[in-house]
């Protein structure tokens, strides 16, 4: 989807502020958020459909609000759509009946719990799929002229532009569609796009970027 | 409602548009008290468990963070076969230290060399390899980083201090898909006689991401 959140290239947005605080949080609600985030488990969620939803955020709020609320507020978005949460209480911040709907109560995990869980939850991607790879490594290869409206991995500042396969990563899950429940695999290729072929200042620059893309978003030379 | 059958996700990207103005209006101003009402429903409806939460707080407070990924450097930087493997199969290898883990499934080393450096960034949203540099800093989650590091990444890293020299190619990682990427930057002169644990003790989170380089600094810093 052509949203606020795909910013590569994108001007205007001024300094980076070089923060030199190393701590993970800066604030309790952060932390709040984060541990959220990791122990609420949606069945049938994907990634995608969550990074999906953070897109949807509307522009102003996407930019304007903090990295961590923007968090809370796609989880949000994600329990009502999938119909855990009425408008009534998100507005009231807080069920009225405090009965418990879905199930027993998620039980307290400790520190050492979910060390291990952390560990499980290496998640892989790849998998098996029965057509070969179309590109070889160093091949060159045409990235698709316009994206998916709906979530795509293909940002706006690679499209249309001529790059070279660096490498193969094998079949992974198509962002694309995990977004919209369906898992299938699709081959996935590390691309080495020379910056002098993205921007025009870089005319002279021998600098490159590298984009992780699916075969769909690919077409031969 | 059956007891326990639990709602699913209708992936209607419409509804989520119109939920996020409901939000947008109805929502506290206030990040901790959006956060403390997400929290609420969620504790209410017994979906989660707030000693849960305290947990992957402390998990990434005390315990998982860039010291693992600093380790990982050390260790390439003394036993050129570890390296080997890291540069080859980076899951596997950084497992060799139990810190494989979440969003390091499909984890890329690169390498820094006097030809060479490399920076990451997510243009699209955030991601990081959590399991061994724990939580992003807030600038390589801001749109001004986001933005600029794959169009003007030598501006990028001047603000950080860093003036590359335009012999050294700058080699700039968008993670678009589930690969996560890792710097290796180089040992530095003068570290002959340093322990493993010393040498980790240099090499920064920033390092790792690509935003520093020039870790013999850090030598000097210690006296």
């Amino acid at each position: 989807m052509d949203g606020i959140h795909d910013l590569g290239g994108k001007e205007g947005y001024g300094p980076i502020e070089v923060d030199e605080d190393e701590s993970p949080f800066h604030e309790d609600w952060e932390g709040r958020e984060w541990g959220i985030a990791q122990c609420a488990r949606t069945p049938g969620i994907t990634i995608d459909w969550w990074r999906h939803c953070r897109e949807l955020i509307m522009p102003g709020d996407y930019l304007g609000r903090p990295y961590f609320d923007s968090w809370a507020q796609t989880d949000f978005s994600i329990y009502a759509e999938a119909g855990y949460f009425s408008e009534e209480e998100i507005s009231a911040g807080k069920s009225p009946s405090k009965k418990t709907d879905y199930g027993k109560p998620a039980v307290a995990m400790t520190l050492k719990q979910v060390l291990q869980e952390d560990h499980d939850h290496a998640v892989r991607f790849d998998g098996e799929i029965e057509t070969p790879p179309v590109f070889a490594v160093g091949q060159q290869v045409k990235t698709s002229r316009h994206g998916n409206s709906g979530h795509t991995r293909l940002p706006q500042y690679a499209r249309d532009r001529t790059g070279t396969v660096h490498a193969y990563h094998g079949a992974h899950v198509f962002p694309d569609l995990s977004a919209q429940g369906v898992e299938i695999h699709q081959h996935c290729y590390s691309i080495m796009f020379e910056a002098a072929k993205l921007w025009p200042e870089a005319k002279w620059s021998q600098d490159k970027v590298y984009l992780d893309l699916f075969e769909t978003y690919l077409a031969e030379v | 409602m059956a007891t326990d059958s639990k709602p699913a996700p209708g992936f209607d990207a419409s509804k989520v548009a119109e939920i996020h103005q409901h939000l947008h209006s109805h929502l506290p101003s206030e990040s901790a008290l959006r956060v403390k009402a997400l929290e609420t429903l969620l504790v209410d409806k017994g979906l989660v468990n707030p000693k849960t939460i305290d947990a992957w707080i402390e998990a990434y407070t005390e315990e998982i963070g860039p010291r693992r990924g600093a380790m990982v450097v050390a260790k390439a930087w003394c036993d050129p076969e570890y390296k080997a493997r890291l540069l080859r199969d980076a899951p596997s290898a950084i497992d060799e230290l139990g810190f494989l883990g979440k969003a390091t499934a499909h984890l890329k080393v690169v390498e820094n060399t006097d030809e060479v450096h490399n920076l990451v960034v997510c243009t699209l949203c955030s991601c990081y390899p959590f399991s061994i540099l724990g939580i992003a800093p807030p600038w390589y989650k801001a749109a001004a980083y986001r933005s600029r590091a794959v169009r003007d990444p030598r501006g990028v890293l001047a603000e950080f201090g860093l003036d590359l020299d335009v012999d050294i190619e700058v080699h700039v990682w968008d993670s678009t898909a589930e690969l996560r990427y890792l710097v290796l930057p180089q040992r530095p002169e003068g570290t002959e006689d340093m322990s493993e644990e010393e040498l980790a003790g240099l090499v920064t989170r920033n390092s790792m991401i690509g935003t520093d380089r020039d870790l013999g600094e850090n030598i000097e810093a210690d006296g």
